[in-house]
């Protein structure tokens, strides 16, 4: 693994650069690498042992710079068409989580031959009636002095597992780690806070604009983005299918690392949806 | 106009729901927000704007320097989401006394030239007695409205100076703002005070906010509540950055919130007002300034991210907060809340005044659910003992340490 800063129009993006062989563009979540720990996940480790991995920091997340120009999403999916120039990808496969999913989506219908695949997991974007995105800002601050049970119970299936506990633990962990997460807050309150809250309610009439196929991974307890969110856009996206996780709550490539890979791997390699 | 020379004391009123019953507490985990308001009771709200306008109409006749209203939305801490409503009213029931309103939330509903247009309003309607405030609001105000906090402190400098312009540069004229675009601004009326009503604005200690509130020469009001030793350092801080860019600090360009109860002896202050204070911190500051609870007085972004590592440095997660104190030691140590004589409450007040610089003090005489008779009487005896010797106390200090000097912060009445 290695990281090294990339050069987007003036502005400094970290990149963070593993494995060999086709390269993926992930782009990342709000409790994710970049945002929750500065290296990868078992996932992203099981990524790279198959793939060339490159998953550059979103601005103010990491070490990339901020943007005050990126107010909304729209600003965001620009400075990725950006991002591509500037690593030479001319169409790129897409590994998308939670915000970064939206992200990819968004990036595919506007410029649908930059995207070759597109793998969603739990992707924001959409907010179907009945299954409204869960308010990510408020449920981070702690209760009782330090209690974070309400923010692993949106991110997590458990939320008293140890895995949850070990990414949204109670009290303070380090402060490298506290301003990380702080910083990946303040990214997402600058493109999802307004309403609509961390969705876009013009999206879903423009999913018809994707070309690539697309596959759809959710964790069934995902009570941060529901499940319902990801149905839509199975149904809507021209060739998609959806994956479901029982058990699993929104941050499945953490709860379900090698199940994620069995899917993820062959349609990124083959296009196919099983 | 105030004597520049002495302090200003202002009597503050929150606006609390005073009918929580016993359960509160235990049944719910937070004041603000979320607080169910089937808990209000049309039966008991009747009369109860008017309770409390009489009590700070009351600080007019007392002679203080002015009144302070602020707002906050869907919460018990204070029902006042339209404080320009109320200092409308007391236009008509106050005659000589400032009215503050400490903030319009800019970031929140309109767009910045209406609270322009209101606060000249308010000025004409009060013959240029208005103070205005601006505030870009914190976590339950970003979580009540939906708004964006990193955003919101880009788009809230930018509201002031569209103010500014609105009420200084002659009409018509536009402006073109990353933000806001208007192509007219014009408003009738125009304020009554130039080149325009004293501005202030609330801080909590970020550096970069007293450097926007230093280069325009407006009135830093901290608004984080707390002991001596914090306010000595945001003094001193905010003194720094006023040096830094060519000015001379004077204490009536700093402003800080306290509550008092004033009796007798320290020991009837201690049995009139328990009750309420008791109310104040475990049901109103319930969800803000209170380690129990849902906690939302901060909001991602709120802070740049260097601002927030210091934040982490200097602060202990789970750290006792005022709205955790058990008892009156607690009460004491947290340095807020001063209740006692009136030589008690001098002394304590004293302190700020003396070795903080802080030359305006901003006092919460309405405390929880404390009735309006003891409202009206702590009130009262701190006008009559204490308000006099802080004045007299001041004006040699301020006279001694600062010189006598008018400071740009405050606006001249000409009409």
């Amino acid at each position: 693994m290695t990281t090294r800063i990339v050069d987007v129009r003036g502005k400094k993006v970290e990149l963070l650069e593993s494995g060999s062989g086709e390269p993926v563009l992930y782009l990342h979540d709000m409790w994710d690498l970049h945002t929750a720990q500065g290296g990868m996940f078992p996932f992203h480790e099981q990524l790279a042992a198959k793939f060339k991995l490159m998953a550059p920091a979103h601005p103010g997340c990491g070490e990339s710079d901020s943007i005050k120009s990126i107010a909304d999403m729209d600003d965001l999916a620009f400075h990725y068409l950006d991002v591509l120039d500037a690593l030479n990808l001319s169409s790129a496969a897409i590994v998308g989580v939670g915000l970064g999913g939206w992200l990819g989506v968004e990036i595919a219908v506007r410029n649908p031959e930059r995207v070759s695949r597109l793998a969603l997991v739990g992707a924001a974007g959409l907010q179907m009636p009945g299954a409204q995105v869960a308010d990510i800002f408020m449920y981070s601050q702690h209760r009782d002095g330090g209690v974070m049970r309400d923010l692993r119970n949106l991110l997590f299936g458990d939320a008293d597992g140890a895995l949850a506990n070990s990414i949204v633990p109670d009290g303070r962990t380090n402060i490298p780690d506290e301003v990380r997460r702080y910083k990946s807050l303040t990214l997402a309150g600058r493109v999802g806070w307004e309403p609509p809250y961390l969705h876009n309610r013009k999206l879903l009439g423009r999913l018809h604009r994707v070309a690539c196929p697309a596959l759809l991974i959710w964790g069934e307890e995902d009570r941060f983005v529901p499940l319902a969110n990801g149905r839509a856009y199975a149904q809507n996206l021209p060739k998609a299918t959806l994956k479901t996780l029982p058990g699993c709550g929104h941050s499945a490539i953490l709860e379900a690392p090698e199940q994620c890979m069995d899917w993820i791997a062959p349609f990124l390699k083959t296009g196919a949806l099983g | 106009m105030s004597d520049m020379d002495q302090v200003a004391v202002f009597s503050w009123h929150f606006m609390p729901w005073p009918y929580l019953d016993e359960n509160f507490d235990r049944d719910h985990e937070s004041g603000w927000i979320t607080v169910p308001n089937s808990l209000f009771d049309r039966k008991k709200a009747v009369g109860l704007y008017q309770e409390y306008l009489d009590e700070l109409a009351a600080a007019d006749d007392l002679g203080f320097d002015g009144v302070v209203l602020n707002e906050h939305h869907q919460n018990i801490y204070g029902i006042m989401p339209a404080p320009n409503l109320l200092a409308a009213a007391l236009t008509q029931t106050t005659k000589k006394c400032k009215l503050v309103v400490l903030g319009n939330l800019l970031p929140l509903n309109f767009r910045p030239l209406r609270v322009a247009e209101e606060y000249a309003m308010l000025d004409c309607m009060s013959n240029g007695r208005v103070v205005a405030g601006f505030a870009p609001g914190g976590g339950h105000e970003s979580y009540s409205y939906s708004y964006s906090m990193p955003l919101a402190r880009e788009r809230f400098w930018e509201g002031v100076d569209l103010i500014v312009q609105a009420w200084t540069k002659p009409g018509p004229t536009s402006f073109e703002g990353k933000h806001y675009s208007m192509r007219y601004v014009n408003p009738w009326p125009q304020p009554l005070q130039t080149p325009h009503p004293p501005i202030w604005i609330p801080g909590s200690n970020s550096v970069e906010t007293m450097y926007e509130v230093a280069r325009r020469d407006f009135c830093y009001f901290l608004s984080t509540r707390g002991k001596l030793s914090g306010a000595k350092r945001s003094a001193r801080r905010f003194g720094e950055v006023v040096g830094e860019i060519g000015k001379d600090f004077h204490p009536r360009q700093m402003g800080l919130l306290f509550s008092v109860y004033v009796a007798e002896t320290d020991e009837a202050a201690r049995e009139e007002s328990g009750e309420a204070v008791f109310y104040f911190t475990r049901n109103c500051l319930k969800g803000h300034q209170r380690r129990k609870g849902r906690r939302l007085t901060m909001a991602p972004g709120g802070l740049s991210p260097s601002s927030w590592q210091l934040y982490l440095e200097n602060s202990v997660v789970g750290a006792k907060m005022l709205g955790d104190a058990e008892d009156w030691k607690d009460i004491d140590e947290m340095g807020s809340i001063f209740v006692g004589s009136p030589d008690t409450v001098f002394d304590k007040l004293w302190e700020f005044v003396s070795e903080a610089d802080i030359g305006n003090l901003l006092i919460q005489f309405h405390i929880g659910n404390l009735s309006k008779e003891k409202t009206l009487k702590s009130q009262q005896l701190f006008a009559e003992k204490v308000l006099p010797r802080l004045r007299a106390e001041s004006k040699k200090l301020f006279t001694r340490k600062f010189g006598r000097k008018t400071i740009d912060a405050e606006a001249v009445v000409t009409a």
